[in-house]
């Protein structure tokens, strides 16, 4: 039955956007700017996610070596270390690497270290973690380790900035979740109005002795193209808008890490089509159902 | 065809819409539902067709218990029963032939059977040279012609017609009166709800009295 007559739901949801064209634009437009701006929000709280990324995992544990350390000592130092539970990456920095680096950063001022006959500078390891909210946990394992001299990770920022990403992250999902509530209402209503439209030929058809789902499904297809082609156009402007403005934002901030991988964004996409469509089905059945009890 | 014993109908507004109704309509029954406006008198075809459902007693139509009809089933119930109303409802988007073919797809109909069934209704009314035109074009007598047609495009059991001469001149609701007579004669039960004394006295059925939400005279071949 249902299949049977899949080409009369359809000929009838056409010719229902055709017949109320002007209604439909509207509905279009406006589940268009709507869906916009949750895509909108979706790909600033992409981004910034990223940005937190890159300042966590700028965190790292610095372990001072004391100077009377041996090369078989750094390296069961070294297996010590990777012995360590949530352990990402260890480089090795020589006191040599390290009096380099130092004269790299005083770039004009080098002359001071003339002076000075031996590089007072310690060797040490630069340890990355997995995830900086257990950083203290590990520099707390180092410490029992031997021949080190002393462990730096900058407690104080480390809490600091793990607590602010935090909050930043629970807002970002509450303010999500309003958004996406907001438009489903706001494209239900659309819809309801579009259905309201047409209540004479709902109660003609339930009067005649159609079944429910025989008068939902034109309205089904219909909300569901309605909802497609607002996802569609919203996508479409997004990806203009998008490259332009990260281009802009790159040219104004150039270390700003910005999403530029399309296979990143393409889950932003697909939750528009199916926030549009599933909006678009759901609202249509529940309006319609409104006016079937007659 | 239609029974009703005991019935009581309280709107949630308090209005009192029907009392204690009881009432036998046999098949191929000619009836008209006389009294004032606010009587009951469309409550009373509400509760055939399943449009409301009593709050105490029995409404029986064609053997099925409308009060313990699941939702799901209502469709099939009004598959046997065609409705006319004042206001017409038509859809004035669609012609004269869509119309009635809307009703017939909606209940299943082959296109085959939507063709033929839609030519012989469109013939009995006498609209078959307007089947293309938009019912806005139409007449009052013919748009009130146009609403038989697609309610009895399915071969109803029964045929409710709610003041169907109701916005018409005498001239154009006799026609629209013998039109039900005919449909009468070739076996649908119809129930008329009229304030028209004219037609009722001139038809001389039987005529079912509804005051206040009681019915206070029940005569064969009666008057308004």
């Amino acid at each position: 039955m249902i299949f049977e007559n899949m080409g009369f739901y359809f000929r009838e949801a056409l010719l229902s956007f055709r017949r109320s064209a002007l209604m439909s634009m509207a509905a279009i437009i406006s589940n268009t700017t709507i869906l916009i701006i949750v895509g909108m929000f979706l790909l600033i709280s992409v981004n910034s996610s990223l940005f937190l990324k890159n300042l966590e995992s700028q965190l790292e544990i610095i372990v001072y070596l004391k100077d009377d350390i041996s090369e078989t000592e750094v390296n069961v130092l070294k297996d010590g270390i990777f012995g360590i539970n949530g352990i990402k990456e260890v480089k090795f920095v020589s006191k040599e690497e390290a009096y380099q680096r130092l004269l790299k950063d005083l770039g004009g001022q080098r002359d001071i270290f003339n002076a000075i006959e031996v590089n007072p500078l310690p060797a040490s390891f630069e340890i990355k973690v997995k995830d900086p909210k257990i950083i203290e946990q590990i520099a707390n394992q180092l410490e029992k380790l031997k021949k080190i001299e002393e462990i730096e990770y900058g407690q104080d920022i480390v809490e600091r900035l793990l607590n602010f990403t935090d909050i930043f992250r629970r807002v970002g999902i509450l303010i999500l979740a309003l958004l996406v509530l907001a438009s489903i209402l706001i494209i239900s209503n659309i819809i309801k109005i579009t259905v309201y439209a047409r209540r004479d030929e709902i109660e003609i058809m339930s009067l005649s002795g159609a079944t429910h789902w025989f008068i939902k499904w034109p309205f089904v297809i219909e909300g569901f193209l309605q909802g497609f082609i607002s996802a569609i156009l919203a996508i479409l402007i997004l990806y203009k808008f998008y490259f332009f403005a990260i281009n802009k934002v790159q040219q104004a901030v150039p270390f700003l890490p910005v999403v530029w991988d399309k296979i990143e964004l393409w889950p932003i996409g697909a939750a528009i089509i199916v926030l549009g469509s599933l909006v678009g089905i759901l609202g249509s059945m529940f309006s319609v159902g409104k006016y079937l009890n007659v | 065809m239609i029974r009703m014993f005991h019935v009581y109908k309280t709107y949630p507004n308090k209005i009192l819409a029907l009392h204690d109704i009881n009432i036998h309509i046999r098949k191929g029954e000619f009836v008209f539902l006389v009294g004032p406006t606010g009587a009951g008198k469309t409550t009373f075809l509400r509760l055939i067709y399943r449009g409301t459902v009593p709050n105490k007693g029995q409404v029986i139509v064609n053997g099925i218990n409308i009060a313990r009809l699941k939702p799901s089933y209502i469709p099939y119930l009004r598959r046997n029963i065609g409705i006319v109303f004042q206001d017409f409802k038509l859809l004035y988007s669609r012609t004269v032939y869509e119309n009635i073919s809307f009703g017939l797809k909606a209940i299943g109909a082959t296109n085959f059977e939507i063709r033929e069934q839609v030519k012989k209704v469109l013939n009995l009314v006498g609209l078959e040279s307007k089947k293309n035109v938009k019912p806005h074009l139409l007449s009052g007598g013919e748009q009130q012609k146009l609403c038989i047609a697609r309610a009895i495009a399915n071969e109803p059991l029964i045929l409710l017609t709610d003041e169907p001469t109701g916005n018409l001149d005498p001239d154009t609701s006799w026609e629209i009166m013998q039109l039900l007579f005919h449909i009468n004669i070739r076996g649908t039960t119809v129930i008329m709800a009229s304030h028209d004394k004219l037609m009722v006295d001139k038809a001389r059925k039987r005529v079912i009295r509804v005051e206040r939400g009681r019915i206070i005279e029940d005569t064969q071949r009666g008057i308004y």
